[in-house]
């Protein structure tokens, strides 16, 4: 009868490791946590005045009265910030940058990987371009952020922007901008440079509330006024400095004044 | 008897019960009949980690040993026995840095290609619009047309298949390369475009510069000055920089060569986008002193000229590409480069070259030699 128990002991023990290592090919189920974060994603296009932008031999005509097109834009963005109750948060930490260009559709769609915790959000900031700190040569290897070096020789790292068309001359031939921008340089009487100028800046976005929901994606739109760039404070006129301007800082410093407003933000 | 049946039971439940912790882990796959070895390289110092190769052809070290022997067997044209011999390497010359080095190539009828040679250097990192007007989307695609074309093989993918196939050598190459001897055009095409994505140059005094192994003379250091600043020569916008060392960005610019771009085979025969008109793919520099003619009609056969052409020499029409902003009429016609500038630019230039990349002793060299 002992036997007989110890054996009937030993099948029901084995009986509950068979059951037991069955069980445990299927890992136990998680409980779903409650996510209490989204996501942001920019949606980046175009406007010239109250139209959408047409790249290419579309006529436009600039506040100083020249008659111009554009060819494309190319452009980076850093340091995405969001504002809530006074209180900053840089978004995309390792890997604080974005590269726009109008002729590469994917990049006019960024999803910032961070997860962003739920709630409503007072505005947004960004730099345009990279600053000094960031701005450093050979951190990109492929293209087309490669294609955006700005030469060492000139204050090294990336152009901030290429703005590439072509204005009307007076005589009536076109002819091409690059409307570049990208560090400055500081030269002596001798023409030579003796330092140079950190020409990124930050562009706060004014009504540029949005709201974050657990689980979801928020999508803003965020617009460049191109009409903008030669538009206010300055009236800039591409007869002024000519077709280059890289190495021309007082062009550049324009470019900068002027970019305060050329964003904004379409929900 | 009872006992015992108990004992089996519990013998019976132990190998249930080891089955089961077996069955946890996944059955492994069949030993496969024959697998090529996949091949393995570093990515030079500064070059792309982002690179272009088909999800349907991974490279081999079997695959890129065949297209090797395919580049340069004069019987890819499927018309050796016609008299009219043809490869790859015909018009893709090593000593030239897989250009022709005599401008347009000239087809097994004698009929001449629309526009020069593009070399073979880097196009592991083209991003998928290859010739001069981008019109053709992968080097398989590529291989396949140039069997087609009039005035390349003008041939057939059968006539191509029916001469490597009677070669002795191949089927076991095939074999080794793809698992089993069938000879297809696909399968020709892909392995000479493994090979062809092995073909890196990456050694040239540029590249050593980069790695701390070499110092520029003075000259070469105020030639690079010169093509990387906008009041210089400004070649780097449109042929990448010290930033983008394969020396194009790979894109299409109508380079102010010419003022009438009726019936051309360029950018806009593509995409149908008036800027387009006249813009053709500004190829890589490298090798650039191997690669002449220039331009993609060939026009100038020396590198003096093309420096003569971007100093003093731009042609004004309303589809110059923005880029071209020298070009300015009446008074703007180019960099304005004084012959000591020129001299420099070139220098520069010539730092470009790639000796080893040309090394006929190579693994990029006839392998029938």
């Amino acid at each position: 009868m002992m036997n007989l128990l110890n054996y009937k002991t030993i099948i029901l023990i084995v009986l509950a490791a068979i059951l037991s290592l069955a069980s445990s090919c299927e890992k136990d189920p998680e409980p779903d946590p409650q996510p209490t974060t989204g996501k942001l994603q920019l949606n980046f296009d175009f406007y010239n005045e109250a139209d959408p932008m047409e790249w290419g031999i579309k006529k436009y005509t600039n506040a100083a009265g020249n008659e111009y097109n554009a060819y494309y834009v190319k452009f980076f963005i850093s340091r995405l910030t969001i504002f809530k109750d006074g209180e900053a948060t840089v978004l995309n930490k390792f890997h604080n940058s974005h590269y726009v260009g109008t002729d590469v559709a994917p990049s006019l769609q960024w999803t910032i990987a961070d997860d962003i915790e739920k709630g409503g959000y007072d505005s947004l900031s960004f730099t345009f371009g990279f600053n000094d700190e960031d701005n450093e040569s050979f951190m990109f290897v492929n293209q087309p952020e490669v294609n955006m070096f700005w030469p060492e020789e000139l204050g090294g790292g990336y152009h901030a922007m290429q703005l590439d068309g072509k204005w009307r001359l007076s005589n009536d031939s076109l002819t091409g901008f690059n409307f570049h921008l990208g560090p400055g340089q500081v030269y002596n009487t001798s023409g030579d440079i003796t330092g140079f100028i950190d020409n990124s800046f930050i562009v706060s976005i004014p009504s540029s509330d949005f709201v974050i929901n657990e689980g979801n994606t928020t999508s803003l739109i965020l617009r460049m006024h191109v009409d903008k760039w030669f538009t206010s404070p300055i009236e800039y006129d591409h007869n002024t400095y000519g077709g280059s301007i890289m190495e021309i800082q007082e062009a550049m410093e324009k470019v900068v004044m002027n970019g305060w407003d050329v964003f904004s933000i379409v929900k | 008897m009872r006992i015992n049946n108990l004992v089996k039971a519990i013998l019976f439940m132990s190998i249930s019960l080891l089955l089961m912790s077996t069955s946890c882990e996944k059955d492994p796959e069949p030993d496969p009949i024959h697998e090529p070895t996949p091949y393995s390289f570093v990515i030079p110092k500064g070059f792309p980690t982002n690179f272009i190769i088909p999800e349907d052809n991974p490279m081999t070290v079997e695959g890129i040993k065949l297209g090797r022997y395919l580049y340069y067997d004069d019987r890819m044209s499927g018309k050796a026995d016609e008299g009219m011999p043809m490869s790859c390497s015909s018009c893709h010359k090593q000593e030239f840095a897989f250009e022709n080095g005599v401008g347009k190539g000239t087809g097994t009828t004698g009929e001449q290609t629309d526009n020069v040679m593009l070399p073979h250097i880097n196009l592991l990192w083209n991003p998928g619009a290859y010739l001069w007007n981008g019109s053709v989307a992968s080097i398989e695609e590529d291989v396949v047309g140039t069997v087609y074309a009039h005035n390349e093989f003008a041939s057939t993918p059968e006539k191509v298949v029916a001469a490597i196939s009677a070669v002795d050598m191949y089927p076991p190459l095939f074999e080794a390369a793809f698992g089993t001897p069938q000879i297809t055009m696909d399968r020709i095409a892909k392995a000479i475009s493994q090979f062809i994505r092995t073909q890196i140059s990456f050694n040239s005094k540029f590249d050593q510069k980069q790695r701390g192994e070499y110092q520029y003379s003075d000259a070469e250091e105020r030639g690079l000055v010169l093509f990387q600043t906008e009041e210089g020569a400004d070649c780097f916008h449109c042929h990448g920089s010290v930033g983008n060392p394969l020396f194009t960005t790979h894109l299409f610019y109508n380079n102010a060569k010419d003022d009438n771009f009726e019936g051309e085979n360029d950018r806009y025969s593509v995409t149908g986008n008036v800027i387009d008109k006249g813009a053709y793919k500004a190829t890589t520099l490298r090798n650039i002193e191997l690669t002449g003619p220039y331009m993609h009609d060939g026009r100038f056969t020396t590198l003096d000229q093309v420096i003569d052409f971007y100093s003093e020499g731009l042609v004004y029409s309303e589809y110059a590409h923005p880029l071209m902003e020298k070009l300015r009429p009446p008074y703007g016609i180019g960099a304005e480069l004084n012959p000591g500038e020129k001299a420099d630019l070139k220098a520069f230039l010539l730092t470009l070259t790639d000796y080893d990349f040309i090394d006929e002793n190579n693994e990029l060299s006839n392998p029938f030699k």
